[in-house]
């Protein structure tokens, strides 16, 4: 019982605040409405006269007055509660045919007829706007929720621009503009610092830029720049404005308060979302900033380090040789020019490394991409480790049918020149190249992988320094191998680098019967299939 | 006695680059700048048997000056370029430069590159070069036969054109770009894809290990070389 109750309740709720349309057809139906219902409780009256008393057939009037208000406008409900009550009392009170009342007989019943249906009329007139009201609030609360959240998960809130000018359009009833900075806020008035949403003239331009510099509102109910025909209101956040909206009135004179906090509200929501934006730049360059200065610092000091020795003896045998020339024995002369010959190789292959390093941390570094078979690659730095690799211990060991990888030949063959030449460098023995197919693990998604692995049997590289190794400026703490521990500063740094910028990584994985194994995991790319014959 | 053109915009190196040119024997004349070694180029009475060409010049392109070379005649052009990673590099490579040095570079290494420029000086003009011959290795263009260690190979038609065009340049890089223009087809320049598999097969039938290649060599980025036939 009770939810049917609530149920009538409810639809009644909803015939009242059913939003009313207020066009002259609206009002000619209500009006014809109106009329009906008044010409049946007359005829109701007229058909019950002399067989109810006078107070019954007073009732049919004030139901029709009720029922009516319920459309009605409410200036119109009260007039047609009046012109109800005067009908009954024309048709029906005695004196019938006039207005003359007989005081002592009827007036309290006439003048209850009236009060109640007016009471009524203006009870549902006021629910009906507490009704409207409400359903307003409710659909404002639920646009605001979804502007919000697209300006939450927009990287760039400027490109939402357009949805927030229609939504203020829609509070001010005429076409809305907004005026968003780019950055921060410019000495002068300037197009180029801001983008424009909507078309405006040079004086609400100048509006906007006002309400900008000085983060507040201007126009109707603001208390400043009343005379304006639109409000102009800022983007505003904690940290100064980011903007300005021009939120033109259809009726300036009966803008209300509500509207204009909710487009306030509005403007406030897109002005918290751009400084989220501004912050979220500014924290991207500083750390753009600090990361490469912190390159920047690695790769100074490794030049200041590294490129020290060699200068010295090349300086060193140079000198001698400028210096002592005549004095010095053939042998003696050829051994100076070989150091020199030597030093100048290292030097080289450190500049090119320092370079390639630099080059691919830049942002937007682009590689020069090809088809290449790791056969090749390897037989490359198996060429050029020939040169300083005078007891042959490096060997290549290719697993048959290996896929063209997509690559970098020149990057590539650069990361496999420095990782043989570090192992040659820091072990003693046999070192091997090896390139195999990596399939997927079952149940792991991703493509097969290409290894390019190089094997040393030296000392290992000590667990605490395994993750160390690949940053700028390390080097194996091998004081004790003969002739070694001359820098890698840089090198294993840029064969990490030139792995990430092909998609891949680089591993470095303790043998199990000592040495390390250096391991470049490349993803294999579904090379073009054509007939090449 | 062999002149050598050098354009060269660095003056310690375009001195000692001179002077060891100088004691191999050359007659060296020496230009500082694209024009001056264009206006060398036009008012020498003979042009020079060899350039040796700096790609970064004060007042632009080594390709102006390689442009200018290749209308007239086909003497033989080595460019020395800074960079490893050199687009314009292979520009004149493809252009018709006969081979590319990096810096920095021994003399030697400048002086085996020059002799293989010019003992293939001409070959547009003279018959091509034919033969092959290199350890057990004997590649007859003519008689269309390919001995290893006195065994006939069986290569297939596109393996041996790839091979005879390698052995037309012997010793002197072949941009991918050429290779694939003279062997497939215009419209093949970019299937570098065909060249890997074509090589691979190419090293398998020629090479002790095709890992390990002596002779058919890959110049990382650029192109292949057949190493200098003995």
């Amino acid at each position: 019982m009770n939810a049917v109750m609530l149920g009538l309740n409810q639809g009644l709720y909803n015939v009242i605040a059913a939003p009313r349309r207020a066009g002259w057809r609206g009002r000619v139906a209500g009006g014809a409405g109106a009329a009906v219902l008044w010409a049946a409780a007359w005829s109701g009256a007229t058909l019950l006269d002399h067989h109810v008393d006078l107070a019954n057939q007073a009732m049919l009037f004030v139901i029709a007055s009720v029922v009516a208000s319920i459309w009605l406008s409410a200036p119109a409900a009260f007039a047609f509660a009046l012109a109800c009550m005067l009908s009954f009392n024309w048709s029906f009170v005695p004196p019938r045919g006039s207005l003359t009342v007989d005081f002592e007989r009827h007036a309290v019943l006439l003048a209850a007829m009236l009060a109640v249906s007016w009471l009524i009329a203006g009870l549902v007139w006021r629910l009906r706007a507490q009704a409207t009201a409400a359903r307003d609030a409710a659909r404002w609360a639920g646009r605001l929720q979804a502007l919000g959240e697209v300006l939450r998960d927009s990287a760039e809130p400027a490109d939402q621009a357009r949805p927030v000018a229609e939504a203020l359009a829609e509070l001010g009833g005429a076409p809305a503009a907004l005026l968003v900075l780019h950055d921060e806020l410019p000495p002068a008035d300037c197009t180029e610092a801001v983008r424009v949403q909507g078309a405006i003239d040079a004086d609400e331009r100048a509006g906007l830029w006002l309400c900008l510099r000085q983060s507040q509102a201007f126009g109707p109910g603001t208390g400043r720049h009343t005379e304006q025909p639109a409000w102009y209101l800022p983007l505003r956040s904690r940290g100064g404005s980011h903007g300005a909206a021009l939120v033109r009135l259809a009726e300036p004179g009966t803008a209300s308060e509500i509207c204009r906090i909710r487009a306030q509200a509005l403007c406030d929501l897109l002005g918290a979302a751009l400084q989220r934006a501004t912050l979220a730049r500014q924290s991207e360059a500083a750390r753009e900033m600090a990361q490469s200065q912190g390159v920047r610092n690695a790769l100074l000091a490794s030049i200041s380090h590294d490129y020290r020795t060699p200068l010295a003896v090349i300086l060193g045998a140079a000198s001698s040789l400028q210096d002592q020339g005549e004095r010095l024995s053939p042998a003696q002369r050829a051994h100076l020019a070989t150091q020199i010959v030597e030093e100048i190789r290292h030097l080289t292959r450190m500049t090119d490394n320092t370079l390639q390093l630099a080059r691919l941390d830049a942002p937007g570094v682009t590689l020069r991409l090809d088809w290449e078979s790791a056969e090749e690659i390897v037989g490359t730095a198996l060429a050029h480790a020939r040169r300083r690799d005078g007891d042959h211990r490096v060997r290549a060991r290719l697993e048959p049918g290996l896929p063209l990888l997509r690559c970098d030949a020149m990057l590539l063959s650069q990361l496999l020149d420095n990782l043989v030449d570090n192992a040659l460098k820091y072990s003693t023995g046999a070192i091997e190249l090896v390139v195999r197919q990596q399939a997927p693990l079952p149940g792991e998604t991703g493509s097969a992988q290409v290894v390019i692995a190089v094997r040393d049997r030296g000392d290992g590289v000590a667990p605490a320094d395994r993750r160390r190794v690949f940053e700028v400026f390390q080097r194996g703490d091998a004081a004790g191998a003969p002739g070694a521990a001359r820098g890698v500063g840089v090198g294993l740094a840029v064969c990490r680098a030139i792995a990430r910028a092909h998609g891949g990584e680089l591993r470095l994985r303790p043998r199990a019967h000592g040495g390390s194994s250096f391991e470049l995991w490349l993803p294999v790319v579904a090379p073009p299939v054509e007939a090449a014959e | 006695m062999m002149r050598v053109l050098l354009v060269e915009d660095d003056r310690e190196l375009r001195t000692t680059l001179r002077d060891a040119l100088a004691l191999e024997g050359y007659d060296v004349s020496t230009a500082a700048s694209l024009s001056e070694g264009l206006a060398l180029w036009t008012h020498a009475r003979s042009g020079p048997d060899l350039v040796v060409l700096d790609l970064g010049l004060p007042d632009g392109d080594g390709e102006t000056l390689l442009a200018a070379l290749r209308r007239r005649e086909s003497t033989p052009v080595l460019v020395i370029s800074a960079r490893q990673a050199d687009g314009q590099k292979i520009r004149l490579l493809d252009a018709g430069a006969d081979d590319y040095l990096v810096k920095p570079f021994s003399v030697g290494e400048l002086l085996a590159r020059m002799r293989v420029a010019l003992r293939h000086r001409g070959t547009a003009l003279k018959p091509a070069l034919t033969r092959y011959e290199s350890d057990d290795l004997t590649v007859d263009l003519s008689a269309h036969r390919v001995d290893l260690r006195g065994e006939p190979v069986h290569l297939t038609p596109t393996e041996f054109k790839l091979l005879a065009r390698l052995v037309r340049s012997a010793g002197q890089v072949v941009t991918h770009r050429q290779l694939l223009a003279d062997v497939w087809g215009d419209e093949f320049t970019e299937h570098t894809h065909y060249l890997r598999l074509y090589m691979g097969q190419l090293r398998a039938k020629l090479e002790a290990d095709s890992a390990d290649p002596r002779r058919l060599l890959t110049e990382p980025g650029v192109g292949y070389r057949l190493a200098e036939s003995a």
